[in-house]
């Protein structure tokens, strides 16, 4: 026996606002948290992204002094390659650091070079931005090597920040949901329990379980739903107002733009939250069926 | 097609509620249970409604050995029993029609076949003209007569009623015994549940009588207690019609029947 939609979505509506204040907390948890879960995940992304453009941008740079000899720069060189957290790390002569220097540095700077002072390098990958520190404890002073430079010292502390915000977010947005699941769990008990009546009727008559079941399972799923699209809502504002890559002209070097995402990206966040919140609702009221519904 | 086997049903606290109870019914009988208060008759009618399994024995119902039946089967079966209580059991916020047509609603039935078997049903039970009142505009009689509609609107093989005229004065208890024996009429098997002697007196029909579980009387055309409690139970007769004392106290084999 087919259960119809409209029974079942007239009797979860009038369940939902028989017990409009508890729906009303219980939509505004799951919004909370899922909200929190989207700005974690658009966090991440960000950061993710962010990472990808220091990685291509600054690698760390081993300059060996202009005087050192052949075997010293090709024993830096070897030591480099032995780190396991050295992806790949290729030499440069002194000759193409000259006309790198020539094209990035102030003109004072500049002219105080000759090709012959020029140090010759090497440019490292790293796995992870974060490892730079590491190879300038290692390398800044040692024999032959003249300067060692990384990515700054403010980028390593950006990434640990977002690093940290992201887990936090996570973590909270955890506890809400569940708690927002609970919410959910609770206010089909009382819908329960408002229908006692009714559900001892319908089992007396030969109503089938699902058809019992089904009301209360949609209250949940719509509990869930009402609190997951409004996140979907501050997700959406987060990506407009600060992460849409179309700003990006504005001001290019700002964290803000390194962290811009795509649609795609977006998307697919917005999705995973409409999941999760769907999951909360129909986890917490399938929690409330098996428990208070007795069929 | 109501069969009971040695069913015996224990209640944790190891309460002894129905013992090696063996009884057939067959289809269309009109069959009251009577004993006191404790001796199973509740018990005996859960069981039909599969709302209890017994630890031991079998129960067949319309065919079916029913404590074989699947979970996900019980709903079907339950469809072919209606079922009465001694409090009603009505939606006090449904209207006399729609606490009838609820009980189509849920099991799927079209719109067209609620709009007509609903008001054919409470023609049956006399109130055609209350349908838009609410149960608590009712008398106790009238809402017992909604609860039978009720019951009866899916045209159930099996009637059970558990003490249905409890809450009632002996004249409107007349009225839904009448009723009961119409559903009866009509090929429906009704077992009712009860401590009203004067009626049982009265109809002469059938009577199962338990006693701390265990069945220690089948009478076909049998009166509420055997001799002296006939009398008693006559005397209280709350129709004041003449009580006939039985000529027959034998107890009926099973496939006895009333014509
Ligand atoms: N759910 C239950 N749990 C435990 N014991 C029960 C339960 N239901 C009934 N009993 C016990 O089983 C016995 C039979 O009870 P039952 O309700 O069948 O009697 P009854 O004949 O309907 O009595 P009454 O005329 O008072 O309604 C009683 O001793 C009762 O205490
Ligand atoms: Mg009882």
């Amino acid at each position: 026996m087919a259960v119809s939609v409209g029974y079942v979505s007239r009797e979860a509506t009038s369940n939902l606002w028989r017990n409009r204040m508890m729906t009303v907390a219980a939509v505004l948890t799951v919004a909370v948290s899922l909200a929190l879960v989207g700005s974690a995940l658009l966090l991440k992304q960000g950061a993710a992204h962010a990472t990808e453009r220091w990685q291509q941008g600054v690698n760390v740079v081993v300059f060996v002094n202009a005087g050192a000899s052949h075997s010293q720069f090709s024993s830096v060189g070897r030591q480099l390659h032995q780190l396991p957290y050295v992806k790949s790390c290729v030499a440069r002569s002194q000759a193409w650091d000259y006309a790198e220097a020539r094209s990035i540095e102030p003109a004072e700077v500049f002219q105080a070079l000759t090709p012959a002072i020029t140090p010759s390098s090497w440019r490292c990958a790293l796995n992870q931005p974060s490892e730079a520190a590491l190879i300038v404890q290692q390398f800044a002073g040692k024999p032959g090597v003249e300067h060692v430079a990384s990515p700054s010292a403010q980028i390593r502390t950006m990434e640990t920040v977002i690093h940290v915000l992201q887990w936090a977010f996570l973590a909270v947005a955890a506890v809400l949901l569940l708690s927002a699941s609970v919410l959910i769990l609770n206010t089909i008990r009382m819908a329960i329990f408002a229908r006692r009546r009714e559900v001892s009727v319908m089992k007396l008559v030969g109503a089938t379980n699902w058809f019992i079941r089904l009301p209360f399972m949609a209250e949940g799923l719509v509990q869930g739903l009402l609190g997951s699209l409004v996140a979907v809502l501050v997700v959406l504002g987060l990506y407009f107002g600060f992460l849409d890559q179309t700003k990006t002209a504005a001001n290019q070097s700002s964290l803000i733009v390194q962290m811009s995402l795509g649609a795609t990206e977006v998307t697919v966040t917005c999705i995973v939250v409409l999941v999760v919140g769907v999951l909360a609702g129909v986890i917490g009221s399938a929690l409330a069926v098996r428990r208070f519904l007795d069929v | 097609m109501i069969q009971f086997e040695n069913v015996t049903k224990t209640y944790k606290g190891s309460t002894v509620a129905l013992r090696n109870c063996s009884v057939d019914i067959d289809k269309g009988e009109f069959v009251f249970l009577v004993g006191p208060s404790g001796s199973g008759k509740t018990t005996f009618i859960r069981l039909l409604l599969r709302e209890e399994l017994p630890d031991s024995g079998r129960i067949w119902e319309a065919g079916r050995e029913i404590g074989k039946l699947p979970k996900w089967r019980i709903p079907y079966l339950r469809r072919n029993i209606g079922c009465v209580f001694q409090d009603f059991r009505l939606l006090p916020t449904k209207s006399v029609f729609e606490n009838v047509a609820f009980a189509l609603e849920v099991i799927g039935r079209p719109k067209h076949v609620i709009n007509t078997q609903v008001p054919q049903v409470l023609d049956l039970v006399g109130l055609s003209k209350k349908r838009d009142n609410l149960p608590g505009e009712l008398s106790g009689g009238e809402q017992q007569r909604v609860a039978i509609a009720r019951a009866f609107v899916n045209r159930p093989l099996i009637l059970l009623a558990d003490e249905p005229t409890g809450n009632l004065d002996p004249t409107t208890s007349l009225g839904i015994m009448r009723l009961l024996d119409r559903i009866n009429r009509t090929g429906t098997t009704v077992v009712i549940a009860t401590h009203d002697a004067g009626m049982v007196d009265q109809m002469r029909r059938r009577v199962i009588e338990l006693d701390r579980g265990v069945l220690v009387r089948d009478q076909a055309r049998g009166v509420y207690g055997l001799d002296g409690s006939v009398s008693a139970a006559g005397a209280g007769s709350p129709t004041g019609l003449p009580i006939e004392t039985s000529t027959n106290n034998e107890p009926d084999g099973p496939m006895a029947a009333e014509a």
